[in-house]
């Protein structure tokens, strides 16, 4: 149906406010972290800064440990969702294909293990930890991060798998495959986006943890996470907004990125993962 | 033949035993990683323990941390603002969301571009919100003082984070920007689904763009709006990132959430059976309320 | 190439039993058709031939040796699906080759079979695409040249035409009969097309419920069905079936008139009182030649096929609704090549031999004659 031009008009005006009322904060952190310090402890505030400070960002990654953070967030996620995937795509094949007996009971525990909250998980995670010496390790993070991935990355794969035709396995097993190497041979290559889309998804769902990195490191300044590191510097007695600003955008950045390139298979496992 | 025939899964009689091989590492990591520590967690919130020492001999059972819980003020006063906020933030995220997602969905140059950037705040790590949102609420420099000032809704710069009201929409509104994106992705991903045919179908009958809204659009996104609503409940109900960074539960627990009491009872009194109990209590909320809004049926989440 | 002895195979799941006791002797090079309604447990049987299923109980053997419970990889068979079920990360050359190279075999060797493979069904031009850049034809060559590459000892097809649009299935048909001609493997061939089953098969296995209805070449099925699910099954437009009373003796009551059959008084008076006689007449032998047994109908439809004329009647008094409702609405028809002109609602005579009638029982649904 075509629009009339005073439609189109008005559509556009929609779009574009209400992209600029929903991404003016984003806005607001990068102006944040160019402005100069006078700019920022002043009214009306600087909506764009007259000379940007970029060497705030050279200054603030220099200064502060934030490779180390990034560094230690991405070991982190790296190391959670190794396990998780490595975990999930096989308890996935299995529910997608096997009728196991117990399986269907196992499948709907860990789908109801998202319910769980972190708040209540910390707290034995944090006594067992201890007792094993792993406060301050970022072993911790692998640990419980694995809890807060498994639930969503193990349904995801399942709802994956079930979308490739039984009949690929039977032809290769009719071609001389076991069972196992019909898996590998054959439906893992054919999964590879939707195992890097679940991947990918378990990563951002690793990065943004705050609760689990607090608990377990806080005490261990070398093994700060991005979240974690950052929060650390809000709560000193002046707290320099612009160079927080760009900390942050340090921080979101590489999620952003990844988002971006990968959005369409993000959303689509985001929603797979809510709806199965 | 080629096969080594000792342990030959390929055999019609075996197939299904991969099935509880390729489960087994699922079963066991769950079992020690989510099972036994919520166990645990279980079993602390019937003993009178501070800071735990695991091998150390258990503590006798008690029903008192539950006792002083259902009679302290302060937990149904967190019970209070739990659900203030619950409610509050996902109507608003609903509405916001489900608003944005209608928008974008219509067919303009630009159209991807800008589906991009509606869910963007969804790829932004909660920490990196909450800073943003400080920072606008700042009670000596903020924005949002500046713009109350300008429109002559306050007289100076409004101290955010020491009124109790004040403290708790500054709260809500950062969840909000941070969860409507979820429900325009999905509300995105539901409109979707529907067929195209439905629409013509409807404006061959003569119906209006509002009537297609009515009668078409919202009933078959009813579903995928279900299910969100309980994500997005379940999401505000246990969120601990965005209140801790925030107000930390303040000012005078105004924006305590049962999760941050839990937290703070453990981690800042160290009283984890006390803790424990507040927790497990917040779980078994989580469970009556999805299993109320999803009703029997719950297999739509699924 | 083998015979294959399929013995007392049957397959329960918990209370839930999808094939009763099967057993079936095939013989080396033959071509068995497997059909039935969906649900009747023949793509059961072929999956447990496969070994892609266990058996509850029973035993198969291929060639002579015992494969009830081996690999599918070890029991030298193919198999081609109904969704063709190509590799789709792999090219069309890897896709024929791939069950050659899990076997060890030198990668030379099965450049030559794939390149031979490929040159009989014509998809020479194709070995570097891709499954998604093929049509369905394609497809379904691509499908049957993995399965002949192997030159295994039997093929199994599950279904392989119904993926395929009219006029394609119709071709593939001929080609997959051809194909067996040349090639004489021993195949077992499942499908719920009663044209496809009697247009390919040396034998046909008709199957209803996860029990075997019939065992026959499609002339026996089409002229002397065991009951009346094979008799409805077979023929299209399907056989007519009446209620009919039992008269004096060796004969029927129909249309009015004693018709004689060739089923004695007492089996008459037996199938009488369990269901009733139920007589069935296709509708290529009614005629309007007269002669035989004759009747007068107004039929309600005439369709006109071009060459042939499909005329639909009421069959009144003699409605016999055993099988389903939409079969006893529909009425009976008579299939007439006779071109002169004919008009619903004006009254026809019809008539049939006698000798062509088909009679069961009405309970148990067997064949009297």
């Amino acid at each position: 149906m075509k629009r009339t031009t005073s439609q189109n008009i008005a559509l556009y005006a929609g779009v574009v406010a209400v992209c600029a009322f929903l991404l003016f904060p984003i806005y607001w952190l990068v102006v944040t972290a160019l402005a100069t310090s006078a700019e920022l402890s002043q009214l009306p505030p600087t909506f764009w800064p007259e000379s940007p400070q970029w060497e705030t960002f050279t200054k603030v990654w220099a200064e502060r440990p934030i490779p180390l953070w990034l560094l230690n967030s991405t070991l982190a996620a790296l190391g959670s969702v190794a396990l998780s995937m490595f975990v999930s795509v096989l308890a996935g094949y299995s529910l997608s294909r096997f009728s196991v007996r117990g399986g269907h009971s196992l499948g709907l525990f860990i789908l109801t293990a998202k319910m769980l909250p972190a708040t209540l998980l910390v707290i034995p995670l944090f006594s067992i930890f201890r007792s094993v010496g792993l406060i301050g390790s970022l072993w911790s993070l692998v640990i419980a991060h694995s809890t807060l991935i498994i639930p969503f990355t193990t349904w995801m794969m399942k709802g994956y798998f079930d979308t490739i035709p039984r009949e690929l396995e039977q032809a290769a097993m009719v071609d001389g495959c076991s069972p196992l190497s019909a898996m590998v041979r054959v439906i893992l290559p054919i999964a590879t986006p939707g195992l890097a889309a679940t991947a990918l998804y378990a990563f951002v769902l690793s990065w943004a943890d705050y609760a689990y990195a607090r608990t377990f490191l806080t005490n261990e300044q070398g093994s700060w996470t991005a979240n974690l590191g950052i929060t650390t510097m809000k709560g000193e007695y002046v707290t320099d907004w612009n160079e927080i600003a760009a900390a942050a955008v340090f921080i979101a950045v590489p999620i952003i990125v990844i988002y971006l390139f990968l959005e369409r298979y993000l959303v689509g496992g985001l929603t797979a993962g809510a709806e199965k | 033949m080629r096969r080594g025939k000792l342990i030959d899964l390929a055999r019609p009689s075996r197939q299904h035993w991969l099935g509880y091989i390729l489960l087994a590492p699922a079963v066991i990591l769950v079992a020690a990683i989510i099972v036994y520590p919520l166990i645990i967690s279980i079993d602390l919130s019937f003993q009178d323990v501070k800071l735990p020492r695991m091998g150390a001999p258990r503590k006798p059972f008690t029903l008192e941390n539950y006792q002083k819980l259902f009679s302290s003020p302060e937990f149904w006063q967190t019970c209070w603002v739990t659900l203030k906020l619950v409610v509050v933030v996902t109507i608003a995220c609903l509405a916001v969301g489900l608003g944005t997602a209608l928008l974008v969905n219509n067919r303009f140059r630009g159209r991807r571009l800008a589906r991009l950037a509606v869910a963007l705040p969804w790829a932004v790590p909660e920490v990196i919100a909450t800073v943003i949102f400080a920072w606008i609420f700042d009670s000596s420099f903020g924005l949002m003082g500046w713009i109350f000032i300008k429109l002559g809704l306050a007289n100076q710069m409004v101290a955010w984070f020491s009124d109790t009201t004040a403290a708790f929409w500054v709260v809500a509104t950062t969840m909000v920007w941070k969860g409507y994106p979820f429900v325009s992705i999905m509300t995105l991903a539901g409109l979707q689904s529907i067929p195209e045919d439905f629409y013509n179908a409807a404006k061959v009958d003569g119906a209006n763009a509002f009537q297609r809204l009515r009668w078409i659009t919202i009933p078959s996104l009813m579903p995928v709006l279900g299910v969100t609503m309980v994500l997005v409940t379940l999401w505000v109900f246990r969120d601990f990132s965005i209140i801790k960074v925030l107000t930390d539960g303040g000012p005078l627990k105004a924006t305590q959430t049962l999760s941050i009491m839990t937290y703070n009872e453990a981690f800042g009194f160290f009283k984890f059976g006390y803790a424990s109990a507040v927790g497990v209590i917040t779980l078994l909320l989580c469970v009556v309320a999805s299993m109320a809004m999803l009703g029997r049926g719950s297999k739509a989440m699924y | 190439m083998a015979s294959i002895s399929i013995q007392n195979v049957h397959k329960s799941y918990g209370a839930l039993n999808v094939l009763k006791e099967f057993s079936l002797e095939i013989e080396d090079g033959e071509f068995v058709v497997l059909v039935g309604p969906s649900g009747c447990g023949k793509s059961t049987m072929l999956k447990i031939l496969a070994g892609l299923e266990p058996a509850s109980g029973g035993r198969i053997l291929i060639g002579g040796r015992d494969v009830t419970d081996l690999a599918p990889g070890d029991r030298d068979i193919a198999m081609v699906f109904q969704n063709y079920a190509l590799y789709p990360h792999l090219t069309v050359r890897d896709n024929i080759g791939f069950g050659l190279k899990m076997r060890g075999v030198p990668a030379a060797e099965i450049r030559r079979r794939v390149d031979e493979a490929a040159r009989i069904l014509a998809v020479e031009h194709l070995l570097d695409r891709r499954p998604k850049q093929l049509s369905g034809g394609q497809r379904q060559r691509v499908a049957l040249g993995r399965a002949i590459v192997r030159e295994p000892q039997a093929f199994l097809m599950d279904e392989p035409l119904s993926n395929l649009d009219a006029k394609l299935r119709v071709h593939m048909r001929a080609e997959i009969s051809a194909l067996h001609k040349r090639i004489g493997v021993t195949t077992i061939y499942v499908t719920h097309d009663q044209i496809e089953a009697m247009t390919m098969a040396d034998r046909v296995v008709i199957m209803k419920d996860g029990v075997i209805q019939q065992i026959a070449d499609p002339d026996t099925l089409f002229q002397k069905p065991k009951n009346l699910f094979v008799a409805s099954f077979i023929g299209s437009p399907g056989m007519n079936f009446l209620a009919a009373a039992p008269a004096n003796g060796a004969a029927i009551r129909l249309f009015g008139k004693e018709v004689p059959v060739n089923v004695n008084a007492d089996r008459l008076m037996q199938a009488h009182s369990n269901g009733g006689i139920v007589a069935g007449i296709r509708p290529e032998y009614i005629s309007t030649d007269g002669g035989g047994t004759e009747f007068i109908v107004r039929p309600s439809l005439i369709e006109s096929l071009g060459s042939e004329k499909y005329v639909y009647f009421d069959a009144g008094e003699h409605t016999f609704s055993g099988l389903n409702d939409e079969e006893a609405r529909k009425g009976l028809i008579a299939r007439l090549a006779h071109s002169s002109p004919l008009a619903e609602g004006q009254e026809l005579k019809l008539s049939f031999d006698p000798a062509r009638l088909h009679l069961f029982e009405g309970k148990s649904g067997e064949a009297l004659n």
